[in-house]
């Protein structure tokens, strides 16, 4: 080691062979790049037609929506005597169609549906449906029924296909508290996150002073070659995380504010998601999560409740996007990892289904209906049969609103389903 | 044959017992400790050390129980104005307040329970309970009664190395999982699935085991299995008592008779014991071992400690493939650097901490529990565990606390008179927080937190410099990948 080296030849130095010698991640360069003009790297790669800057904003409704009190078939005499308790009386429904109505939570979203602005895409599914949270979630994220074994996440998969900025850490943000699987990538890009300002390694606690442990932050976290995975790991996660810290900070004190959200915490999480679109992060998906739709029992006031909160975020979100000019950008999907029973059990809730719908928002898709409501009384063990591959919702997204090449990302097979 | 990973581990010379694996066992099978614990324990033969943490029940400890007379009360008053036929108002004030003292008891109850991992003398016991929570799992928002969850984790620590079949057919009637998993409402005729669902895929035999039909005929079996209070009930009146078919077994079948044949199964034998090697040992056990494994437990017939012991003795336990793998879960990392600095923090902001870091005691994400090993950390959470060392030095952490409260000194990390060099230095904070060795570099790193890059350059602890060059370290220490591992 070499001696007499100043503190800041030293430092410097360290870094350089840093960035040279010991695996520096190409993303730091990159990102310091994009830093100074956002979609300079988007211009690498494009698809004629495509917009370089088109958001994916993912919302995960965990538990196992039930669709049927979602989207309810109200003049089907099947729906009222499977859910003696639990149908939603057909003086309360939003009417959609003839025999299709929202449930009565839903109200802010039927605005959107009635101005074009979201599409529900019926009786989603997959072949033998599994009724396990764990497995049936993990299928909608891995997107593999089959159980090939992918290790990866469908965005993941997106963002190792090299798409634009796929080469910086804030190509995919979720706000929650777990990375979802979904967006777990061999290239390990994607940050998570739920508070900006708890965003940041803290320097400086009364020691040798903020700039000298930065800098030796940097050493003592930057990756090297052959480590054991684990270590390798967190130490890209740090890295990760320290280059986005800036970049996301910086994003969300750009943000004016002005429009009202209600007090929720997923209406938070997309608040912080549209701080971040407005900021002009570089960011292709943003994940957003609720929970609780596992109504097993009193699903009545829980459920609607549920919707509520839904709907509220969603409208709020909308707005917000409106008012900065972004609202073409964006595109929400949101998705559960089953619908339920279609007969209600005793305990005033339902048991763990099947097929569910799914729904879209944006200003740039073709709104209203997609696919057919499943049969209530042709059923498979008591539960709704599926007309449409959640893989073929997927496909639709990649190809058409990401302008990326699906049969890589899912396989071939899948038709697009006409919302874009 | 045993699989050589799980033969008895015999200390050699060249895999000799010493502080690197006392510290491990330590860490493992409790929630690691200062060097003089780790010192103590490795001065034990290794059978001693493990057979000091396994039979903990003859360790005398008390810790004060939380008092629950007043939402007793409450609950009284609550049946009183209900019989009387009191007014709505007058009941939903009473609701009120009981909700109101639940949240109340259940921010005591996680402190308190932080308190224990942090004091207590049966490391293990409370190890286990952990376990138990993240595996039998239950909590709220849908246990909303927090003496219900003070309930649970006494039958987890009475239970927590005891028999898993007995464990099994208490959990099945304790309120709080009755609660959690709606089986209090569970009935005859339109039955409720979630606790037989989650009983077969997450408690006991995985899935892929049983089939769809199977989930039901068990949910028919649980009806009836409710609570009043804080008691078990069973209601003959919402019993299914028809013959039910499960796994292949036909009969009038009880919870009781599910659990039996539940227990006949192959993959119950190998199904707990993969997760407790997977939470002592390492992921991804080998099948042989599993199989292995599973032959202790079914021969003890469904007996913890012996296949706790089985473990903790093995050569696979101490290998390197074990040593130092696992990220640390929120609480062990909380815990574990109380117990290594001896730092002076309130319990509610530890709790506070493991919180932001994605481990809520008693609020589990679902069902399934916590995610173990790299689902702990993401960009934000590693963020959070390396801020984390914010309370110990001067009392605050972005997030839990921004007030500083009491700012920690740091002369008594080190032992002073054993100190001339750096390196010197280095050598003590690193035994004392990672138990295993840095990397060139990274200690010339940590080398450059006291201005020099020399292993030999005299180091004193006096004066204000070497005062914050010692907290620098210590920061940068807890703000590296390698302590983020136990």
């Amino acid at each position: 080691m070499t001696q007499g080296m100043t503190r800041r030849e030293f430092v410097k130095k360290g870094m350089t062979m840093v960035a040279v010698g010991w695996t520096a991640p190409s993303f730091i360069t990159r990102t310091a790049l994009a830093m100074s003009n956002p979609w300079d790297v988007a211009q690498v790669t494009s698809r004629p037609g495509i917009p370089e800057d088109r958001i994916l904003v993912v919302v995960q409704m965990g538990g196992g929506n039930d669709g049927l009190n979602t989207v309810v078939p109200f003049t089907n005499d099947a729906y009222y005597r499977a859910r003696p308790t639990l149908a939603v009386p057909q003086k309360d429904v939003l009417r959609i169609t003839d025999d299709l109505a929202f449930h009565p939570g839903l109200a802010p979203l039927k605005e959107l549906y009635d101005k074009g602005a979201m599409a529900v895409v019926q009786g989603v599914g997959y072949p033998n449906p599994s009724r396990s949270h764990f497995k049936s979630m993990e299928i909608w994220h891995t997107a593999d029924p089959e159980g090939r074994i992918v290790r990866y996440g469908w965005i993941g998969r997106y963002f190792d296909s090299k798409c634009p900025v796929c080469e910086q850490p804030t190509v995919g943000v979720n706000v929650g508290p777990a990375m979802p699987l979904a967006m777990q990538a061999e290239s390990g890009m994607g940050v998570s996150l739920e508070n900006p300002e708890a965003f940041q390694w803290i320097a400086g606690l009364d020691g040798i002073g903020a700039q000298e442990e930065q800098e030796l932050f940097r050493l003592l976290n930057a990756p090297a070659p052959n480590e054991p995975g684990t270590i390798d790991f967190l130490r890209h996660t740090a890295m990760n995380a320290y280059v986005s810290s800036e970049q996301v900070r910086g994003a969300v004190r750009a943000y004016k504010g002005g429009i009202e959200y209600p007090n929720t915490q997923f209406a938070a999480s997309l608040r912080l998601i549209a701080q971040m679109i407005a900021g002009r992060l570089t960011t292709k998906v943003y994940y957003a999560h609720m929970t609780g739709f596992d109504t097993h029992a009193a699903q009545r006031g829980v459920h609607e409740n549920l919707l509520g909160q839904l709907a509220g975020g969603v409208a709020a979100f909308y707005r917000d996007l409106e008012a900065q000019g972004n609202a073409e950008r964006v595109l929400v999907l949101a998705f559960s990892e089953f619908g339920r029973r279609v007969a209600e059990n005793g305990s005033g809730g339902t048991d763990h289904g099947t097929a569910a719908p799914m729904f879209v928002f944006g200003k740039g898709l073709r709104g209203g209906l997609y696919g057919q409501q499943p049969s209530l009384t042709d059923l498979a063990d008591g539960d709704l049969k599926h007309g449409i591959d959640f893989r073929s919702v997927y496909a639709t997204v990649l190809d058409r609103w990401l302008g990326a090449d699906p049969q890589k990302i899912l396989g071939s097979g899948f038709e697009r389903v006409g919302f874009i | 044959m045993a699989a050589a990973s799980l033969r008895r581990f015999r200390p050699s010379a060249a895999d000799p017992w010493d502080r690197v694996k006392a510290a491990h066992l330590l860490n493992r099978a409790g929630f690691g400790g200062a060097p003089e614990e780790i010192a103590r324990l490795a001065s034990l033969p290794v059978e001693a050390a493990v057979e000091e943490l396994l039979n903990f029940e003859g360790v005398p400890e008390s810790f004060p129980a939380i008092d629950f007379s007043a939402l007793h009360e409450m609950y009284e008053e609550l049946l009183r104005a209900r019989r009387d036929r009191a007014d709505e108002a007058a009941l939903r004030r009473v609701v009120q307040q009981i909700n109101r003292a639940n949240i109340v008891k259940f921010q005591e109850l996680r402190a308190a329970w932080m308190r224990r991992m942090i004091e207590t003398r049966r490391p293990l016991q409370e190890k286990m309970t952990l376990f138990w929570h993240g595996h039998l799992v239950s909590g709220l928002p849908e246990t909303r009664v927090a003496e219900h969850m003070a309930i649970q984790l006494e039958l987890f620590r009475r239970l927590a190395a005891g028999n898993f079949k007995e464990l099994i057919l208490a959990i099945s009637r304790d309120p709080a999982m009755l609660s959690y998993l709606d089986n209090n409402s569970n009935r005859k005729g339109k039955p409720n699935e979630n606790y037989a669902r989650e009983l077969l895929e997450l408690f006991t035999m995985g899935i892929g085991n049983y089939t769809e039909q199977d989930v039901k005929e068990a949910a028919r079996a649980f009806t009836g299995w409710t609570f009043f209070a804080n008691t078990f009930v069973f209601r003959r009146d919402q019993h299914d008592d028809g013959t039910k078919t499960f796994l292949g077994r036909t009969g009038n079948w009880d919870g009781t008779d599910i659990i039996d044949i539940i227990f006949e199964q192959p993959a119950t034998a190998r199904f707990l014991p993969r997760k407790l090697w997977e939470f002592f040992a390492y992921q991804s056990p080998e099948e042989s071992l599993v199989q292995d494994l599973a032959e202790v437990f079914r021969r003890s017939r469904w007996e913890i400690k012996p296949l706790l012991r089985t473990i903790l003795l093995s050569e696979g336990f101490f290998s390197q493939q074990a040593i130092r793998s696992k990220i640390k879960s929120p609480v062990e990392l909380v815990v574990g650097a109380v117990r290594q600095t001896g730092a002076q923090i309130p319990d509610e902001v530890l709790v506070r901490a493991t919180d932001l870091m994605g481990q809520r005691l008693l609020y589990p994400p679902n069902v399934g529990g916590w995610p173990q090993g790299r689902g702990w950390v993401n960009t934000a959470t590693v963020l959070l565990r390396y801020n984390f060392s914010g309370l110990l030095l001067n009392g605050t952490m972005p997030g839990a606390l921004r007030r500083r409260t009491v700012p920690a000194g740091v002369d008594h990390l080190i032992d002073a008179a054993r100190v001339r060099t750096t390196g010197d230095v280095i050598d003590q904070l690193v035994d004392r927080f990672i138990q295993g060795r840095l990397d060139g570099r990274r200690r010339w790193g940590l080398l450059r937190a006291f201005g020099t890059n020399r292993e030999d350059a005299p180091w004193r602890l006096d004066g204000a410099r070497s005062q914050e060059q010692l907290r620098s370290a210590v920061h940068l220490i807890m703000s590296m990948p390698e302590y983020q591992l136990n």
